[in-house]
């Protein structure tokens, strides 16, 4: 025997109340003066030993009345196998539903979510009556729709019956441990945690975990998991879909890369991958001819964008039973030029020996002929002139060997990164270091790294590293982890500087400033605003310095950082071939194009969202505090939702946090209508077909009931046999009733006149 | 309640209708007037009763001369004398009688019905005396038959304030020996004594030729026991106190009550003289009404 509530029993001292009350009566009496006392004695003497034993019955009656209130609150209960002499007892429960991606993986008729919902129906409906439940919706993130235990289950069938599937990933710990959390604070004498998953080995990675918190709960919480998935052979998948260039202008074919992933056990032939711009029938189409089991391959399409703008692009491959990885969307912003000013430090006397030479052949790589159609514009000035270049009317301004420049230029190009500009920066042999290192590393923050020293000699061909081989981790250069794209690693470098990374203390989070005195335009189609002045200090607005490639020898050769709105590539060797032949090596363009796409779209990053990542974007001025309509991909309909344009760190932005479902989003504020599009994408490990391991179902199996479940099984049986122990609450509170009426009809019949 | 002035204890409706009514002596009264009532003691007065034969010392002046004339035998004419009585009202002035369970106390009404009563025979000229008792007379106002005595009485009945417990037995017997006249006894008490030497008291006056009246003076709390919840009861006359939950023992004591004026009434018809159950809740004059012509109906 034990009880629910122990503290309650602390109530047995309630028994002193009646005796209390009977000895304070005793004490609160009417007085009369009489004069016909002997009537009254003789009464009295043939009345008292009736009345006394009256008032003792009605005393033990209100004590043991108390009594067993007291002991119905405290809940006894006993564990045992007994029979339902007194009904099964209540069940306190968490109900845990998988909504992850792998979860809509369909055996033809069903999905693996809707079993999984009918099956927690079921276990609703195995609880006996005032049972309460609450239940939580699992992924990488626990979405506790009914976050304590509710006795009204109708409210709970109800919102197994709405919960929709998202493409988030699966990860299954938080979600236990936060239903154990739940369960641990109630008082109840049966409490279960029902896991109703698919069992995809990508949830339990924190299976250890996993199992040693149901351990520690086992002896009070019993957790079943129910297994809803079908054996599963076959799945093709669109694993990542990536525009291949650094830009995406307007007009020029553009190339993709689709991977396509096999998670089945079998090899797949003839697989048809289409891509397809903005919901049009495919542009490019490309044919697999064989694509082994577990293999990925990487398919190339091209497509053109015909405006400017946001464009969504699709890849598709034939539908199988996981639909859902079935289309890949992404979305690109279009643009139709970009400028570029190239800022010479050392021009030379020839053309050839202009410092960059090579980076304006590498941004404009075509024929004479069709220079002028070319996207990209650039435009050439000295170190000197410099200051005088208006540099909003650029895209991206790149130093080529500068030695330094005035104050005011640095003003300028800080402003201009704030807005949303971009830099690239190389050094060469008359830059003055201490002025970069001082005036723009260390004060203002806007260089990733300092230089330090001179690493090789420049006329020692023989003498050269050169840049790292493989685990290309930053996007400008992940491209070169296809070995089908060409080697980086080729260049061989001379001369460079030692790159010392800045520390990066982390955002500080400044005073929101308003932005009618900050007056600081977003980038993209509202174009640039022409002023800037802010009382922010450096630093603040600076990113964190990242490593894009390093040398053989794993010192860095290229680095960035987001500074403002901008972004600044910083590089450890010359523009041209003074101190390397990395200009004269075929991945010099794709390089320099994909670190121009970079610092010139920063801010199209955040176009592509991981599934369940918030979608932010700065918007101008005039949209602030005005509503932005959203549609969610695969909701039909005219259905949108609602989001106001909110300061965010000091600027106006469009922030969308609801991105459960992979594709293609579209948003849209204020009027005239500021459109956007964007992608969230899936994770593709979802897609796996990887089961729990007999060993691993076997681990759980020691800390909770593994259940498989299929259509027509009841969940009742199952859940039933397990259920153990006796609650008495409900027959001690008849008692009390009994005895209560009891007590109300002895206390009238005592004292009717006698 | 405080004790009224003396002319208060006269209720004017009381006396109104109890005038008309009269108290009559229902039985042969001893007294002094010709009168409304019958005197035992024969002679020579206006109401003829009967002849006798004339013995030596007899009046000849009472002779009856016609019979003398036409038989030549000496009778005597007897004629029966008409009285005034005298009531001799005993007024129980123990503790017991303080009480009331409204403003009105046993004693309070016991002394407006003794002055009533009063008031009624000295206004028919007959003779009242006044004797207030609790275990021994304690005041006493001898016989008179002058209406101006009234106001000595209800001095008397005013300035009276009871002290002790009850012994009505004892007192009752002194009374008996103490009456050398016939009269009539009108007892006002609660009786709340020993029933037996009570009636045996009763039962000595009656011996004594004298008619008695009982009054038995009760509140109608005393007679309905209509408390609730717990109630101590504090004993008038000494007695220990009892708390109790009245309501559960009303039938009991009920009964009790009901028993005790049983024997009384019983005991008082034994003894034949009237036993009147007075309830204070009921007016003076409706009282006397009833009993004067219940009186005048047995008579």
């Amino acid at each position: 025997m034990s009880f629910l509530n122990p503290i309650l029993l602390g109530g047995l001292a309630a028994i002193a109340v009646p005796i209390i009350i009977h000895l304070l009566h005793r004490r609160r009496f009417q007085k009369v003066v009489w004069a016909a006392m002997r009537f009254i004695q003789a009464s009295v003497e043939k009345n008292q030993k009736r009345m006394r034993l009256e008032d003792m019955i009605l005393l033990a009656l209100r004590c043991l009345l108390l009594a067993l209130l007291a002991l119905a609150l405290a809940r006894p209960a006993i564990l045992s196998e007994a029979t339902d002499v007194f009904g099964q007892s209540k069940v306190t429960a968490v109900i845990i539903l998988d909504q992850s991606r792998s979860m809509g993986m369909s055996d033809g008729t069903a999905t693996r979510f809707d079993k999984a919902r009918q099956a927690a129906e079921q276990a609703l409906d195995s609880m006996p009556s005032g049972s309460a439940a609450a239940v939580f919706l699992a992924s990488d993130l626990v979405q506790a729709i009914i976050p304590e235990p509710t006795y009204d289950l109708n409210l709970a069938r109800k919102v197994l019956r709405e919960a929709a599937l998202t493409d988030r990933a699966t990860d299954l710990f938080p979600a236990l441990q936060k239903a154990l959390d739940t369960l641990q604070g109630r008082l109840a004498l049966r409490r279960e945690i029902y896991l109703i998953t698919d069992g995809q080995a990508a949830g339990w990675r924190q299976l250890t975990e996993i199992q040693r918190a149901l351990e520690r709960a086992r002896t009070e919480i019993k957790t079943h998991i129910i297994l809803v998935n079908e054996h599963e052979e076959k799945n093709l998948g669109l694993s990542d879909l990536r525009l291949a260039g650094g830009l995406s202008p307007v007009g020029q074919s553009l190339r993709f890369e689709a991977r396509v992933t096999n998670y089945g056990k079998e090899e797949v032939r003839n697989v048809r991958v289409g891509l397809s711009v903005d919901n049009d029938p495919p542009s490019d189409e490309f044919t697999l001819d064989s694509l082994p089991a577990g293999a990925s391959k990487t398919v190339t399409l091209f497509a053109k964008l015909r405006t400017e703008g946001f464009h969504s692009l699709t890849a598709r491959i034939p539908e199988d039973r996981l639909a859902a990885d079935d289309t890949r969307g992404l979305v690109v912003r279009a643009i139709r030029e970009v400028k570029v000013l190239l800022v010479d430090g050392e021009p030379g006397t020839e053309m050839r020996e202009s410092e960059v030479f090579f980076l304006k052949n590498a941004l404009v790589p075509v024929s004479a002929d069709h220079v002028a159609d070319y996207f990209i514009k650039p435009s050439v000035v000295t170190g000197v002139e410099l200051a005088q270049a208006r540099l909003d009317d650029f895209d991206a301004v790149i130093l080529a060997n500068v030695p330094d420049f005035n104050d005011s230029t640095v003003r300028n190009l800080e402003n201009y990164l704030r807005r949303g500009g971009g830099l690239m920066v190389f050094p060469g042999a008359r830059v003055n270091t201490g002025f970069y290192n001082e005036r723009l590393a260390k004060r203002l923050a806007i260089l990733p790294a300092e230089w330090g020293e001179h690493r090789g000699q420049p006329d020692r061909d023989d003498q050269f590293v050169t840049l790292q081989e493989k685990d290309y981790e930053h996007p400008i250069v992940s491209l070169w982890n296809d070995p089908g794209a060409g080697r980086l690693a080729s260049a061989r470098f001379f001369t460079r500087l030692q790159m010392k990374p800045l520390p990066w203390t982390g955002p500080t989070p400044g005073p929101a400033t308003s932005p009618g005195k900050t007056d600081l335009p977003a980038q993209g189609s509202s174009g640039r605003g022409s002023s800037a002045g802010t009382g922010r200090t450096a630093g603040q607005e600076a990113g964190p310095p990242q490593i894009i490639a390093k040398y053989n020898d794993g010192s860095p050769a290229m680095m960035e950082r987001a500074w403002g709105l901008g972004r600044v590539v910083q590089f450890s060797s010359t523009a041209d071939t003074a101190w390397n032949d990395l200009p004269v090596r075929l991945a010099f363009v794709p390089l320099i194009h994909r670190a121009l796409g970079s610092v010139v779209a920063r801010q199209d990053e955040g176009l592509n969202v991981r599934v369940g990542e918030p979608f932010t974007r700065r918007v101008p001025n005039d949209y602030l505090d005005q509503d932005a309509t959203f549609h969610k991909p695969r909701r039909t309909g005219v259905t949108r939702d609602l989001e106001r344009v909110e300061l965010i760190e000091g600027w106006p932005t469009l922030k969308f946090d609801d991105t459960d479902q992979a594709g293609v989003y579209d948003a849209a504020v204020g009027d005239p209508p500021f459109k956007a599009k964007f992608a969230a994408q899936a994770e593709p490990a979802e897609s796996s077909l990887d089961e729990l391991s007999a060993a691993q179902l076997g681990t759980l199996r020691e800390v909770a009931s593994v259940l498989t479940w299929a259509p027509g099984l009841s969940l009742r049986g199952l859940v039933e046999k397990g259920r153990t122990g006796v609650e008495f609450w409900l027959p001690i509170l008849v008692l009390c009733l009994i005895l209560a009426g009891l007590e109300t009809f002895l206390g009238q019949w005592f004292s009717r006149a006698k | 309640m405080p004790e009224p002035e003396p002319t208060t204890l006269l209720d004017p409706q009381a006396i109104s209708r109890a005038e008309a009514l009269g108290l009559n002596a229902r039985y042969i009264v001893e007294g002094y007037m010709a009168g409304e009532h019958k005197s035992p003691y024969r002679g020579f007065a206006v109401e003829f009763a009967q002849h006798r034969e004339y013995t030596h010392g007899d009046d000849p002046r009472h002779l009856d001369w016609k019979v003398l004339g036409r038989t030549d035998r000496y009778y005597i004419k007897q004629y029966e004398q008409e009285t005034n009585y005298v009531a001799h009202l005993l007024l129980d002035g123990s503790e017991s009688m303080k009480y009331g369970s409204g403003k009105l106390t046993k004693l309070h009404y016991a002394k407006v019905l003794a002055a009533c009563l009063a008031y009624l025979i000295l206004h028919q000229r007959d003779a009242a005396a006044l004797a207030l008792f609790d275990t021994t007379v304690r005041d006493y106002a001898p016989r008179s038959d002058n209406l101006a005595s009234i106001h000595h009485l209800m001095a008397k009945l005013a300035a009276f304030e009871p002290r002790e417990q009850t012994q009505i037995g004892a007192v009752l017997h002194d009374m008996a020996r103490q009456l050398r006249r016939k009269g009539i006894v009108i007892i006002i008490s609660d009786l709340f004594d020993d029933e037996q030497t009570v009636l045996e008291g009763i039962q000595h006056l009656r011996f004594g030729g004298n008619e008695v009246i009982v009054f038995q003076v009760m509140d109608p709390y005393e007679l309905e026991f209509p408390f609730n919840g717990l109630v101590e009861f504090d004993g008038l006359e000494q007695l220990p106190k009892i708390l109790t939950r009245p309501a559960e023992i009303r039938k009991t004591y009920l009964a009790e009550v009901e028993a005790f004026r049983r024997r009384l009434r019983e005991g008082c018809e034994r003894n034949q003289c009237h036993y009147v159950m007075v309830n204070t809740a009921q007016p003076w004059h409706e009282l006397l009404s009833a009993y004067l012509a219940f009186r005048l109906r047995t008579q």
